[in-house]
């Protein structure tokens, strides 16, 4: 497999029944599938989960596979529409979302999740740390759905409007405004933060 | 000379870099010249740099294993056909069954009417033979012979 393998060339492989490319797929999007996942939905095992099926979605669909987009565009726009059904799934059972919110932001260290950025050494700090991204998680979260995709991809997946339009089925202007009333609504709840 | 109103419309295409070198740097310039614009791009950009504060997660070990594992497993994510056979055939019985019932009240009902139209009939004293009664028409002819 050739390092240089361009996404769309591992899904034409992928299209012919190669794992080999399935698995490159998987190793280089995994991190940020499961990142978007868990920070629409706030649960960080159902995030894998989920991401899972996101997976597995692209692989039973890769025999419909046309490179008409980039594969990113396309992978995203799976990763959306799963979190709109997560979502839709939870409001229907509001006690299994409750049980959710109790876990601690990012499960037990040990259990496998590693905080990227972790080892505060001081006790008092790492506490104000994770309020404060309790916080964030928070209003993240409570952003109406479109919203809340064009913020994730936009801020910690670096897509452009153009990619973000593509993912929505809208426009760039409708990105564009998407994206101002969310950190508009951002800058309230999050007054005093920053 | 830009004024604010044009200044803070561009907030968004600043942040994300959307701005061409010029326009960013005459961005730049008019809020190093105006108090008022700045103090609202220090709101506006510090909520938004805020939430990089939210840590970035490492998938845990075995992710990529576990996932290829599920190619081989019976597809659990996407509902099997016959799933989607099911639950349509459960509606249109369903469907089927309400209709039946609709019917089968509206059936008691009539039955019920006419029951009681000929217990009227019954008693009817010009009627000698109840049998030879077939409509309504006949039992009026009756009356007014009365």
């Amino acid at each position: 497999m050739a390092a240089h393998d361009t996404d769309t060339e591992l899904m034409l492989r992928v299209k012919r029944g190669d794992r080999a490319a399935f698995r490159e797929l998987v190793e280089r999007y995994q991190q940020p599938v499961i990142n978007t996942i868990y920070r629409a939905i706030g649960d960080a095992w159902e995030a894998e989960d989920l991401a899972q099926r996101v997976f597995l979605q692209v692989y039973q669909a890769a025999r419909r596979y046309r490179p008409t987009a980039k594969f990113s565009t396309w992978l995203f726009t799976i990763v959306h529409h799963t979190i709109l059904n997560e979502r839709r799934r939870r409001a229907r059972h509001p006690a299994e979302s409750l049980e959710a919110l109790a876990e601690p932001l990012g499960g037990e260290e040990g259990e496998g999740w590693q905080l990227a950025d972790a080892g505060a050494p001081d006790p008092a700090r790492a506490a104000a740390a994770h309020e404060l991204q309790g916080k964030i998680h928070a209003a993240i979260q409570e952003l109406p759905d479109a919203q809340r995709t064009a913020v994730v991809l936009c801020r910690y997946e670096g897509q452009s409007y153009e990619e973000i339009a593509r993912v929505l089925g809208c426009s760039v202007s409708a990105v564009k405004s998407l994206l101002h009333r969310a950190r508009q609504t951002l800058k309230e709840r999050l007054r005093g933060h920053y | 000379m830009k004024h604010c109103h044009q200044i803070q419309q561009q907030f968004d295409e600043r942040l994300d870099g959307r701005l061409d070198a010029p326009a960013a740097a005459a961005f730049d310039a008019h809020l190093a010249g105006c108090a008022s614009c700045r103090a609202a791009w220090a709101e506006y950009a510090g909520a938004w740099r805020l939430l990089q504060q939210l840590p970035a997660y490492e998938p845990s070990a075995g992710f990529v294993e576990r996932t290829l594992r599920q190619l081989d497993a019976p597809a659990a994510a996407p509902q099997p056909a016959w799933w989607s056979a099911w639950r349509w055939g459960a509606l249109t019985t369903a469907a089927a069954a309400v209709l039946l019932a609709v019917w089968a009240g509206w059936m008691r009902w009539a039955a019920h009417q006419q029951a009681m139209l000929y217990a009227e009939i019954r008693q009817a004293d010009f009627l000698e033979d109840f049998d030879v009664i077939a409509s309504l028409d006949e039992l009026q002819n009756g009356e007014a012979n009365l």
